[in-house]
């Protein structure tokens, strides 16, 4: 099975064909997705400058990550599912796009970042959790975040200057 | 009248400027969906202190003075940004209807953006929720959340109902 049976298997779904039949279905999956995205990046960016000590000081870094990355973690699945859906319409069209491919790499390389802050500078978590002295790999680790997500929303305002809808 | 106007705005060397310079639309966009990210956030933090769900070792006051200054500032970013599309993209802006209701919303916001700033601090027991006054600071807060939801539904709309107004 080779990548572009799978692309037509995913173009030839019901609800990828109303998708692309549609006039008004792809843009409202679209709003759906922009606007998960929005809170996604918005939500990391609050946590990010926490442990930069820009934003949100008083507060210790485990609490407001409590309160805030579930809620980004639902929002990322909204994004992901309604992002799914757009991809699956024009499966072979988003494949050979580069910045679609940028993106998804983009947002690969914020899932390792995530997974790097998780296994070594949260170890040492109760060490800086108050005030703003988190050693200098937590705060990379979360200006790479920054930039990530960033280049993220870049790529996906590319796509559409890319693929014509 | 409008349709006149963004004609002209069109022919305009920083216009054409915009127009003829690849990177400036997509760039500018994305700072754009960058300023909205940062006033969606900041509202649904607020939103989630009013609903008991975030923030709760935080007063309303101390919530409204973490987040609301990100929305004037994302809000002047958005209005710098926006008003370098339109610029460069007057007719399909300008006389679109997405973009007219975008605007009558955004007025709406703004508006209870700021009465909430005021509110607060001069109501500061109404808002630290008595359960009085819990169901009306809760609807009020879902509204506009709701609202800003449907602004940034009326942006995207706007690529969207060009395509009549093209030819």
């Amino acid at each position: 099975m080779n990548l572009q049976s799978v692309f037509d298997w995913l173009q030839g779904w019901p609800i990828s064909d109303a998708i692309r039949q549609s006039s008004w279905l792809f843009p409202t999956i679209e709003c759906v997705h922009v606007i998960a995205i929005t809170l996604v990046v918005g939500s990391v960016m609050i946590v990010d400058l926490r442990v930069l000590g820009l934003t949100s000081i008083r507060k210790p870094v485990s609490e407001l990550s409590w309160e805030v990355l579930p809620w980004t973690w639902g929002l990322f699945v909204v994004a992901a599912i309604s992002g799914s859906l757009l991809f699956a319409s024009k499966a072979t069209a988003y494949f050979a796009d580069i910045p679609f491919r940028l993106k998804i790499l983009l947002i690969g390389c914020a899932g390792l970042n995530m997974l790097f802050f998780h296994f070594v500078p949260l170890k040492t978590l109760r060490r800086w959790d108050q005030g703003v002295q988190a050693p200098v790999i937590a705060k990379l680790s979360c200006a790479l975040s920054l930039t990530f997500w960033v280049l993220v929303v870049a790529m996906g305002r590319w796509i559409g200057f890319t693929i014509q809808g | 009248m409008l349709h006149h106007f963004a004609v002209w705005l069109a022919a305009t060397p920083v216009s054409m400027f915009i127009q003829n310079v690849l990177w400036i639309i997509p760039t500018v966009q994305t700072v754009h969906i960058l300023a909205i990210a940062v006033v969606m956030s900041s509202v649904a933090m607020i939103n989630l202190r009013i609903f008991g769900m975030a923030g709760r070792s935080a007063s309303m006051v101390q919530t409204t003075d973490r987040y609301v200054p990100w929305i004037w500032i994302a809000l002047i970013v958005l209005a710098v940004t926006g008003a370098t599309l339109i610029t460069g993209e007057p007719v399909r802006s300008l006389v679109n209807p997405a973009f007219q209701l975008k605007m009558a919303m955004l007025v709406v916001a703004i508006a209870v953006t700021a009465l909430f700033q005021v509110t607060v601090k001069r109501h500061a027991p109404f808002w630290d929720l008595t359960p009085r006054s819990v169901g009306a600071a809760r609807a009020m807060a879902l509204m506009t959340f709701v609202l800003w939801c449907a602004i940034a539904v009326a942006g995207r709309w706007i690529a969207y109902m060009i395509l009549d107004y093209a030819s």
